[in-house]
């Protein structure tokens, strides 16, 4: 490289890095181009490692950075100079998707072939087609209260959390000696009154991933119960569903009666009891709310059977990136009451590694007995 | 490659520790630049050890902050010490002084209990290595707080005034990644990711922490240890475990392995329950028959 060109050099780099997809602000490439007034410009693994320790470049981002450093050397090369020109800018990655709401052309003929290789031999599974819409029987007035006095105290559990940081408290709690010191000082050095800490709670945000598709459809309604009841304990909670895309349903919740809730949300999701495409749908989301709605403080919940035969590749890479940014990530899967089923499906297998809490969500006994489990 | 990059490199192995040019690079730059240095990695490749080793090469005091959850701002900065003061109140008491007088008394340095961070930035005697380990452990809120004493190198105490650093320390952060660091604290590092190493670096690092194992035992560690690391591990060995491993070893007073030494010792580099029996079913006559038989 030229020292008179390593500003703009290191800028189009920069811009370069940015249009992959790898985090590079104006700061990085400051100390970018601080870190080559260091190096020895005429030794070109040295220039790549200083470039890469100023850059922050991640390991995920590495194979990116190599192939754009690679490109950016050929061209800042005194003997190729006229190239430059030319070819300075990459172009952005053709490949990246970019994925909207609602059905791609290509994506309902593969759910349709999806089926096709798994008719029959789901539990649970319909064949029939993807866009239709269901009516919701109602439960038993009993069974329904039961339902929501258990749902709701799970749903408090989990939307509220014991932090290990102490917060001054009126009530119980460690003894403060450091406040209670100072108040005593205003009062001639008399402890008149202790001052005491306790843990802090702190409301979490949920966010909930559910799974709609037909596999699912014999649960959907008792779990999009629970759901409700979760977003009336922790109003901050956000709900997606999901089959073959992604869907916010957060929007159309609301504190009405559970029937018209569902069947109002039957009606905006689009593939309603359709195929499943799990790892393209979560990673529509990491690709569009991971930013916004993951963060340390972040529970996820994913209500799925996991059953999806498409790229487990991708789903693993989207749960991967779900679990680096929320703090915890609970799978329940209503397929685990199943005697029929065997927790080896190719996509469960994938998101194995990095689910915190797998539990089984197909009646009230197993919500109840996964409450010790969400402790905080 | 520079020349104060080399010696850099030359000086850490110098200290025990093998260092490759990009954690050489990585060093002499943050102490160039006088920027932190954020190390990332698996657990037991060495990230610690860079702090250390570099304390050692400087002749000066390593401070170590150890983060976990629930860490606060007394733990990490200053407390102040209430038994001395409370005694020195009533002291002050007997002795007829003023209330004004008593409290500029006791809200003084010599009543200031210094934690890790402020004793990095008070220390008198050139800079310090401030390592603060597994930063990932702390909340964010930490997180936050850490940031803004790294840009400014200065702490506010409210009953004192601003204490500035004396000198800039050089600051080393490590993190397992169990949770991604913020954006922000990431941008006022310098960013080192350590990987595994590779069979040459590893067995050198054998010898040179091992001084008693042979080349040839150290060989076979070496292709050992790089053969598991291939296969699917819950808890994958570190150089860590490895360097434990041949000290066992030479313990032993074993000059290569074999199949019973390995089975009986195999706890030093696999610490999960599962790993071991995976391992120590049929293949580990076969595993350990590839390490020794290559040499």
């Amino acid at each position: 490289m030229i020292g008179a060109d390593l500003v703009a050099h290191v800028a189009r780099f920069g811009r370069a890095l940015r249009e992959r997809g790898v985090r590079a602000a104006l700061s990085d490439e400051v100390d970018g181009v601080e870190a080559l007034t260091l190096a020895d410009l005429s030794d070109r693994a040295e220039v790549r490692r200083c470039l890469a320790i100023a850059l922050k470049i991640r390991p995920r981002d590495a194979a990116a950075f190599d192939e754009l450093f690679e490109r950016f050397w050929a061209q800042a090369d005194p003997s190729r100079k006229t190239a430059r020109r030319s070819e300075r800018r990459p172009k952005p990655n053709p490949g990246a998707p970019l994925r909207r709401f609602g059905g791609l052309p290509g994506a309902a003929a593969e759910a349709d072939r999806e089926r096709e290789t798994r008719r029959g031999d789901t539990p649970g599974y319909s064949p029939e087609a993807s866009l239709r819409r269901k009516a919701f029987e109602e439960c038993s007035p009993a069974e329904l209260s039961a339902m929501e006095s258990i749902v709701e105290r799970l749903a408090l559990r989990l939307a509220t959390r014991k932090s290990r940081r102490l917060v001054p408290t009126r009530g119980r709690g460690r003894m403060d000696l450091r406040r209670s010191f100072r108040d005593a000082v205003a009062t001639d050095g008399e402890f008149l009154k202790l001052a005491r800490r306790a843990r802090a709670v702190e409301e979490p945000r949920l966010v909930v991933l559910c799974d709609t598709s037909g596999s699912m459809d014999p649960h959907t309604r008792f779990v999009l119960a629970f759901l409700l009841a979760l977003k009336k304990a922790a109003p901050r909670t956000e709900l997606f569903a999901f089959n073959t895309s992604l869907v916010r349903l957060t929007p159309w919740i609301s504190a009405e009666k559970l029937r018209r809730t569902l069947e109002r949300l039957s009606a905006a999701v689009p593939g309603w009891s359709g195929g499943t495409r799990i790892g393209e749908s979560l990673a529509e989301f990491v690709a569009l709310y991971r930013d916004a709605m993951l963060g340390p403080k972040t529970v996820v919940v994913i209500v799925s059977d996991g059953l999806d035969r498409s790229d487990t590749a991708a789903l693993a890479r989207a749960m991967r990136a779900i679990r680096s940014r929320a703090r915890r990530v609970i799978w329940l899967n209503p397929l685990l009451g199943d005697p029929r089923y065997e927790p080896t499906a190719r996509g469960m297998e994938a998101a194995l590694p990095f689910i915190d809490v797998l539990a089984p969500a197909h009646n009230l006994e197993s919500l109840e007995r996964l409450l010790p489990l969400v402790a905080a | 490659m520079r020349e104060e990059i080399r010696a850099m490199q030359e000086s850490m192995e110098g200290c025990g520790y093998v260092a490759e040019p990009e954690i050489a690079t990585a060093v002499f730059l943050a102490a160039e630049m006088k920027k932190p240095l954020l190390i990332e990695g698996d657990a037991g490749v060495g990230k610690t050890e860079v702090a250390k080793v570099l304390a050692r090469l400087l002749g000066t005091e390593l401070i170590r902050l150890q983060c976990y959850e629930g860490l606060d701002v007394q733990t990490a900065l200053y407390e102040w010490d209430y038994p001395r003061q409370m005694l020195r109140v009533r002291m002050g008491e007997q002795e007829g002084r003023s209330p004004g007088e008593i409290e500029s008394v006791i809200y003084s340095r010599a009543y200031l209990l210094e934690r890790p961070l402020l004793k990095a930035i008070t220390r008198r005697d050139g800079p310090p290595v401030l390592l603060v380990d597994e930063v990932d452990r702390a909340d964010d809120g930490f997180e936050a707080f850490l940031l803004e004493v790294l840009s400014d190198f200065q702490v506010t105490i409210p009953e004192l005034g601003t204490v500035r650093a004396e000198h800039v320390p050089f600051v080393v952060l490590t993190s397992n990644r169990t949770r991604e660091i913020g954006d922000a604290l990431r941008r006022r590092c310098l960013y080192l990711y350590i990987e595994h190493p590779s069979l040459e670096k590893e067995v050198r690092i054998i010898r040179s922490r091992v001084p008693g194992a042979s080349e040839r035992l150290a060989a076979e560690i070496g292709r050992f240890v790089q053969a598991l690391r291939n296969r699917q591990l819950l808890k994958v060995p570190g150089v860590a475990e490895t360097i434990d491993w041949a000290q066992a070893l030479v313990r032993l007073h074993r000059e290569h392995l074999d199949v019973e030494t390995v089975q009986q010792t195999l706890g030093c580099i696999l610490k999960d329950r599962n790993d071991l029996n995976d391992v120590r079913g049929a293949e580990l006559a076969a595993l350990v028959g590839e390490a020794a038989a290559m040499g």
